[in-house]
């Protein structure tokens, strides 16, 4: 009897001695890992997951807190917001962001796919990890506007955050890792893989109609060059060609390097459910993939740093297209729409 | 029974918290003291001149150490926990310039290391991210990119009695382009006894003169803003790296 007192006294004690935490004790329950699947016509991934490996309560962590405006100084602007999931998480109708109190930033809000395969962030690669690219949104004035400080102080206000931290981390803590760490976790697991396109790559039955096939050859000659591989980016930056704002002069990844040679370079974007995610373009400047072909095909304007693809030796600049052909290559582009991804329940707010 | 009880008791709280009940550990105190000709710099109202002969003044002055390890003679390193290792220097806030360094094993040391700015290339391990919000609330995060800033050095300048022009000098990592994060390695002046239960304190001195002038010469008149600037921030970030000097030891 004494003897299980005493058991219970040490383990007791080795359970709370250590724990200098201002939250309450709470029980570790189960957090099984989830599955993360490389889709078989993928690339490796560039995230390391094994050193964050998704699991249960991490991912609904990290998609609470994609969905909560509490990241944002007015309480409202969450990630979602911005990254709307009918749209392939972009920000629908608006050319570029808008954050809190309206402000409006200066870009097109990205995609959110496959980023667990991107090495680089944003579209002049201002984020190096994806761990670190929520540190970009929410301290931007024009976007969310509020200091880490404060969220961990709101997070930790609510007896919801407490848990699922707790459940979610070894060291039960709320804190930037872990907060980062969680919307990770999230992000990872939003894969699209299960296209029309990826169906016909994998052999999973699927056909692509005629139109389609001749699209895609195009498209190989035309286009594949840059928005390469599965992925349809060589996750390379370059200029293709288009006429500077002046309202923002965006100078892309000149931003980031400082280097002159990559003044109006912006990443080569994946193509993956392009159909949705208009309008296009860093700024949002075009808003049909028609728009987007007759700029390659007549739009485009020479500087210092267009891609060299564009310059034919006769001076002509772009890639020469008629309109049957701009059909038959959107045809091919439509073929990257994934309904499965964008219906998935796992990744929806609600 | 009872007595049994108290003694495991008492054993436990005493030594549970211990990472290794074997090595004993002793604090370091370091004292970053920032001068310009031996003597601690003063903000504002204090002219300098450089070696191209422009004077200047200084309204700020910040910059992260990371990486803390202490090296005895026969090479063995302490390295302090990574992800406890990063702090802000700022010279307006008096604290901030003492880092309080404990539980480092108990041995005689005599060199010592540490980085200027963040180490993106062990990027995510050690947990880095937790420093977030200090680099934040010391405007230490650049606002369009998700980096720090390793080094901020702001004032005004003239040259010739003309009139005042600020600067701005601001140094880190260009996305991976450019690895601006710099380790230095100090000889301390004699050996750094770690004893347990005792708090040594080693003063550093950091030639502030040096961000101007060293391995290269800055001159502000040829550029006085430099951001992300791949020609002037490396050669900032390389002077920076000399600055540092161990100056003495109490204990
Ligand atoms: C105000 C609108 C807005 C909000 C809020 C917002 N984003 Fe974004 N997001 C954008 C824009 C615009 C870009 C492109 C940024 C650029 O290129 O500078 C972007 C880019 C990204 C990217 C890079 C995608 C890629 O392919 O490189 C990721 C990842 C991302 N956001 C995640 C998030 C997360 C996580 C949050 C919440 C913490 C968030 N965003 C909040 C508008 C927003
Ligand atoms: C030299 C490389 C290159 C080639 C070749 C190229 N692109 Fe692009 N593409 C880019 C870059 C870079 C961007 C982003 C430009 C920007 O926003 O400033 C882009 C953007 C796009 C977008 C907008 C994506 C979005 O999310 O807003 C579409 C659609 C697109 N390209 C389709 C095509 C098609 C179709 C072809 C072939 C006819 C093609 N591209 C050829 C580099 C290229």
């Amino acid at each position: 009897m004494e003897l299980r007192i005493l058991v219970y006294i040490i383990s007791l004690l080795f359970w709370t001695s250590c724990s200098s935490e201002k939250e309450d004790y709470v029980p570790i329950t189960e957090n099984a890992k989830l599955e993360f699947t490389v889709p078989a016509n993928f690339p490796e991934p560039s995230y390391n997951v094994t050193l964050n490996p998704p699991t249960e309560k991490g991912f609904e962590l990290g998609k609470k807190l994609f969905y909560d405006g509490r990241l944002a100084s007015d309480g409202v602007i969450s990630c979602g917001f911005c990254h709307i999931q009918d749209f392939a998480f972009t920000h629908h109708t608006h050319i570029v962001s808008h954050g809190v109190n309206g402000a409006l930033g200066t870009r097109n809000a990205q995609p959110l796919h496959n980023m667990a395969f991107m090495k680089e962030f944003t579209w002049d690669g201002a984020a190096i990890h994806l761990d670190l690219q929520p540190i970009i949104p929410i301290t931007a004035e024009v976007e969310m506007n509020e200091t880490f400080t404060g969220i961990i102080k709101k997070l930790e206000e609510q007896p919801e955050y407490v848990k699922l931290f707790a459940e979610a981390f070894e060291d039960q803590k709320i804190n930037s890792d872990n907060m980062l760490k969680a919307i990770s976790q999230f992000m990872i697991m939003m894969i699209s893989a299960n296209t029309k396109y990826d169906k016909v790559e994998r052999n999973e039955g699927s056909v692509f109609t005629e139109q389609e096939s001749a699209g895609l050859e195009l498209f190989k000659s035309k286009c594949a060059s840059c928005h390469q591989g599965t992925l349809f980016t060589d996750q390379s930056y370059r200029n293709n060609g288009l006429p500077i704002d002046p309202e923002y002069n965006d100078v892309g990844r000149k931003r980031v390097t400082g280097l002159e040679e990559d003044i109006y370079k912006f990443k080569v974007p994946s193509l993956r459910n392009i159909e949705l995610t208009f309008p296009y373009m860093h700024d949002g400047r075009l808003k049909t993939l028609e728009d987007v072909l007759n700029h390659y095909s007549d739009g485009m304007v020479d500087s210092r740093t267009l891609d060299p693809i564009f310059k034919s030796q006769n001076n002509i600049k772009g890639i020469p297209m008629t309109t049957e052909e701009k059909q038959l290559i959107i045809a091919f582009l439509k073929t990257l729409t994934d309904d499965d991804f964008l219906n998935d329940d796992r990744f929806s707010e609600f | 029974m009872k007595n049994i009880i108290i003694i495991v008791f008492t054993i436990l709280a005493i030594t549970s918290c211990k990472d290794d009940d074997d090595v004993k550990v002793g604090s370091v105190n370091l004292n970053f003291n920032n001068s310009i000709e031996n003597t601690s710099i003063i903000m504002n109202n204090t002219s300098y001149t450089n070696k191209s002969g422009e004077t200047y003044t200084i309204s700020q002055l910040k910059y992260i150490i990371s990486n803390i390890v202490f090296i005895k003679a026969n090479g063995e390193e302490f390295k302090y926990p990574t992800e406890k290792s990063y702090f802000l220097i700022n010279e307006e806030v008096a604290e901030s310039k003492t880092i309080e360094l404990n539980t480092i094993s108990e041995g005689e040391y005599t060199k010592i290391r540490f980085g200027i700015g963040v180490d993106q290339s062990k990027y995510p391990l050690h947990r880095t991210n937790n420093f977030i919000p200090t680099a934040q609330e010391n405007e230490m995060l650049w606002s369009w990119s998700a980096g720090y800033i390793f080094l901020k050095f702001e004032g005004g300048y003239s040259v010739g009695g003309q009139e005042n022009t600020d600067f701005k000098i601001h140094i880190g990592s260009h996305g991976t382009t450019l690895d601006n994060y710099k380790e230095v390695i100090l000889d301390l002046p004699n050996t750094l006894n770690i004893k347990e239960n005792a708090t040594s304190r080693v003063v550093i001195n950091a030639d502030i003169a040096k961000i101007f002038d060293s391995v290269n010469t800055h001159s502000l008149s040829i550029k006085s803003d430099i951001q992300v600037d791949p020609e002037n921030a490396p050669k900032i970030a390389e002077n920076s790296a000399t600055m540092f000097s161990a100056a003495s030891i109490n204990e």
